[in-house]
């Protein structure tokens, strides 16, 4: 049983590959593409950007409460505003607001070309002499890259202010003392790394959920089956990635502070 | 004679149609998800008339079918939060000696808990919603009400309870896996020896702890269920509806969780 | 120019749809595909397409083999046969006008003609295919949920033939159609074949129609062909499941025949 799964999980895993390998060509391929990509980008950032601001508060406001209640057992609460917008921004922030993304877009996705797959529309394009995945999927697949992208950003820069305001009502941390330490925890690599981790999980959700709509088999059940294995592997699949990109932006950062420090030093025996 | 004055009404008419169907369907979804809770309180203590197969079919389903991937995905979760953390003592207190207390209080707090509640949304809520909601719209739901079957019985409590008592459990399983992940990491990359993080653990994470996470784990697993029918009980239309109620089931149920999640934990706050 | 299936094959998993099925469609005839559901007849229809590929045998559309064409061979081919869908797969996002226009604006399709078509001489042939499946213009603007499922149905036929294909194939075209309307569909399948030369095949579980209207019926069952005769033929057949479809059919004339006669003495 064990190995079935894992079988189908490679085999899932494979088939978006795939999916995606070929949706990329089409993209370079053909051209016209901008337009309706830029209509996706605004139609999906404007139809979850509520969603994701209501998130972005309060998983700010969550992980204040904790890092509090930690800090204060400490007498630390000085570092409270640096502690939690470098882990909003690096880790929990992407990784909550993702989730939420993976519902949002996701499902959504799936659940529109599932129906359009099932209700023979993609069939009947495909016969008309256009090709589906130019028309519907490469649109939607560029349009959620780059939106989630840009409404995961959106969902830190508030999440920041969210926790902030908890911060002051909740924790006794005015804004000025919690502004004094993020200086502190967090710099540019930070939101680089913010922002990596926010275009991983943007492919992450556009790959898996186009893919999960676009193979939908039978009947309504079937649309259903497509939304809800799209929420799961999303969900799945950016947890697992969130522990390679940490991995890799580590490593970097270790390498980009050493080869930083060689090229000082190298600045500072030319001068 | 002037000109002929016109109120422009029918655009009007459509921009609040736009606006209005949606908000009047979420406020009507939300009404219904409340009378759904509370007929589901209701037959909590009617324990005689609780369908054991139906109950112990959704444990199956719900609990332990979501068990591998839950522990998949806690564990990354818990090897990512232990480097996480040490990199910020390690800026901040320019020690990684805290590593255990903070590791554990967080992961029993929120990681341990918020995670497998979000996972559990888009597998079970997902699942529920489009499975109820094909139901309802090949009538089948009608079809059980004229054989004088109470939906709500026979299909929303076997999993609003199966869903509570997974959750809990889930909650247990996560929170271990990642704790255990989170030692490994600490023992092989911090050089911790085991017993030292377990010693270190007994000063910060208690019964309370323990007890929280559990009430908060059995919440969230109460919730998705009377969510996820609701969605799909209002499901109308052919397979765009299914499609489109689990999507405002699966967005709808995560919101809840945050919201919930955020709730609790001022709650627990006062209360520790 | 006519459709050739050589031994093909066909199996879902292990379920076998299509056991070496071989047949031909000549130029300008009209074959009903007959069969119980589940019997492989849309299978047969998408193979036409190349949206299915086959696992053994060939398919050739005009002496070119479908299944070893690329991508845009398979374009070409696919431009010359209109294919309409069980269900009325019109695109939810799109008016009713852009829909029937869709087919039209395709840049495959611009390419064949001498000049690219204006906005006018597209508003002009979407009118008129609408008005070939009996459907004003008050509809142009609305979109396909706002209207009746049987109005979906023939603005999907609209929408196949407004690239004036050489051959179509119907999935089921009269499913879910009042008696009246599917009269009309029926005949404008044998005006076309016989004015325009167009091919067709239609895929059916109606045999009053098929008697009607057919040159050929194709019967499938599990898998093979039960019988692949002219309507005569089809008429005197022994094969249990065949005398099963006739029967049904003499009820069916029945109840035609009446509504024709009510609809006759109210006009």
């Amino acid at each position: 049983m064990i190995t079935t799964s894992l079988l189908n999980l490679l085999h899932d895993f494979g088939s978006i590959s795939l999916f995606f390998k070929k949706v990329f060509l089409t993209l370079l391929r053909t051209r016209g593409n901008l337009i309706p990509i830029l209509n996706q980008i605004a139609s999906i950032s404007i139809r979850s950007l509520p969603t994701v601001a209501f998130a972005g508060v309060f998983v700010g406001a969550i992980l204040v409460l904790q890092f509090n209640l930690i800090l204060s057992a400490y007498d630390a609460q000085v570092f409270l505003g640096g502690l939690n917008t470098s882990a909003v921004v690096r880790e929990v922030g992407p990784l909550i607001i993702s989730f939420l993304l993976a519902g949002k877009i996701g499902a959504y996705t799936a659940a529109e070309l599932g129906t359009m797959r099932v209700t023979e529309q993609i069939d009947a394009i495909e016969c008309l002499g256009t090709d589906p995945i130019q028309y519907l999927v490469v649109p939607r697949m560029a349009g959620i890259v780059v939106s989630s992208a840009i409404l995961l950003m959106l969902g830190l820069l508030i999440s920041i202010a969210g926790s902030m305001a908890v911060a002051a009502t909740a924790c006794g941390v005015n804004p000025w003392e919690f502004t004094a330490s993020i200086p502190q925890f967090t710099s540019i690599s930070t939101v680089v790394s913010g922002m990596i981790k926010s275009m991983v999980y943007g492919i992450i959700v556009a790959g898996v959920a186009c893919h999960q709509g676009y193979t939908a088999t039978g009947g309504a059940r079937g649309v259903g089956r497509a939304v809800t294995m799209a929420a799961i592997y999303t969900n799945f699949y950016i947890v697992i990635a969130n522990y390679f990109t940490s991995g890799f932006l580590e490593f970097a950062e270790h390498w980009i502070q050493i080869l930083g420090a060689q090229a000082g030093l190298g600045l500072g025996k030319a001068l | 004679m002037s000109e002929w004055i016109e109120c422009p009404i029918p655009v009007h008419e459509k921009l609040l149609k736009r606006i209005g169907a949606p908000v009047y369907e979420q406020v009507c979804t939300t009404y219904e998800g409340f009378v759904l809770f509370f007929r589901l309180l209701q037959l909590l203590p009617q324990i005689n008339t609780w369908r054991w197969r139906e109950i112990w079919k959704a444990i199956a389903q719900i609990g332990v079918g979501s068990i591998p991937i839950i522990c998949v995905s806690t564990a990354f979760a818990g090897l990512v939060i232990t480097q996480e953390i040490a990199w910020h003592m390690d800026k901040a207190l320019h020690t990684v000696s805290m590593i255990p207390g903070f590791t554990a209080q967080f992961i029993l707090r929120e990681l341990g808990i918020a995670i497998p509640a979000l996972l559990l949304v888009s597998k079970v809520g997902a699942a529920t919603t489009a499975e109820v909601g094909s139901m309802k719209i090949t009538e089948q739901i009608d079809a059980l009400r004229l054989l004088k079957i109470d939906p709500i019985r026979y299909l929303a409590f076997p999993k609003f309870l199966a869903a509570m008592i997974s959750g809990a459990c889930l909650t247990l399983i996560a929170t271990a896996v990642t704790l255990g992940c989170a030692l490994s990491v600490a023992v092989l990359r911090f050089n911790f020896s085991v017993l030292e993080y377990l010693n270190a653990l007994r000063h910060f994470i208690g019964p309370k702890d323990l007890i929280c996470a559990l009430v908060k784990g059995t919440l969230y697993g109460g919730v998705i269920p009377v969510i996820s029918c609701a969605y799909g009980f209002r499901c109308k239309g052919g397979a765009e509806g299914v499609g489109n109620a689990t999507t405002h089931s699966v967005v709808a149920s995560t919101v809840v969780v945050i919201l919930l999640d955020f709730l609790l934990t001022y709650i627990f706050t006062w209360v520790l | 120019m006519s459709i050739v299936f050589e031994k093909v094959s066909k199996a879902f998993g292990t379920k076998e749809v299509l056991r070496n099925v071989s047949f031909e469609v000549k130029k300008g005839e009209i074959l009903f595909i007959l069969g119980k559901s589940g019997m492989g007849k849309s299978v047969t229809l998408k193979h036409i397409v190349g949206v299915l590929k086959p696992d053994s045998g060939n398919v050739w559309v005009d002496q070119q083999n479908v299944t070893s064409l690329d991508s845009f061979q398979l374009t070409q081919i696919r431009r010359r046969c209109g294919m309409v869908f069980q269900h009325p797969a019109l695109l939810d996002s799109l008016s009713v006008f852009d829909n029937v226009a869709f087919g039209l604006r395709t840049p495959q399709y611009q390419q064949t003609l001498p000049t690219p078509l204006t906005e006018k001489q597209i508003e002009e042939a979407v009118v008129s295919k609408l008005q070939l499946v009996h459907l004003g213009t008050d509809i142009l603007k609305r979109f396909p949920q706002e209207i009746s499922y049987g109005m979906q149905k023939r603005v999907s036929l609209a929408r196949t033939l407004a690239p004036a294909p050489e051959y179509l194939l119907f999935d089921e075209p009269t499913t879910g159609l009042d008696p009246i309307t599917t009269e009309a569909v029926n005949s404008l399948i044998k005006d076309l074949s016989h004015t325009l030369k167009v091919t067709s095949v239609v895929v059916s579980h109606d045999m009053a129609c098929a008697l009607k209207i057919a040159d050929r019926v194709l019967v499938l069952d599990r898998g093979g062909i039960l019988a692949h005769d002219s309507v005569a033929e089809i008429r005197r057949s022994k094969e249990p499941l065949i005398r099963d479809f006739l029967s049904e059919t003499v009820s069916l004339e029945a109840q035609l025949g009446a509504s024709q006669l009510i609809n006759r003495g109210a006009s």
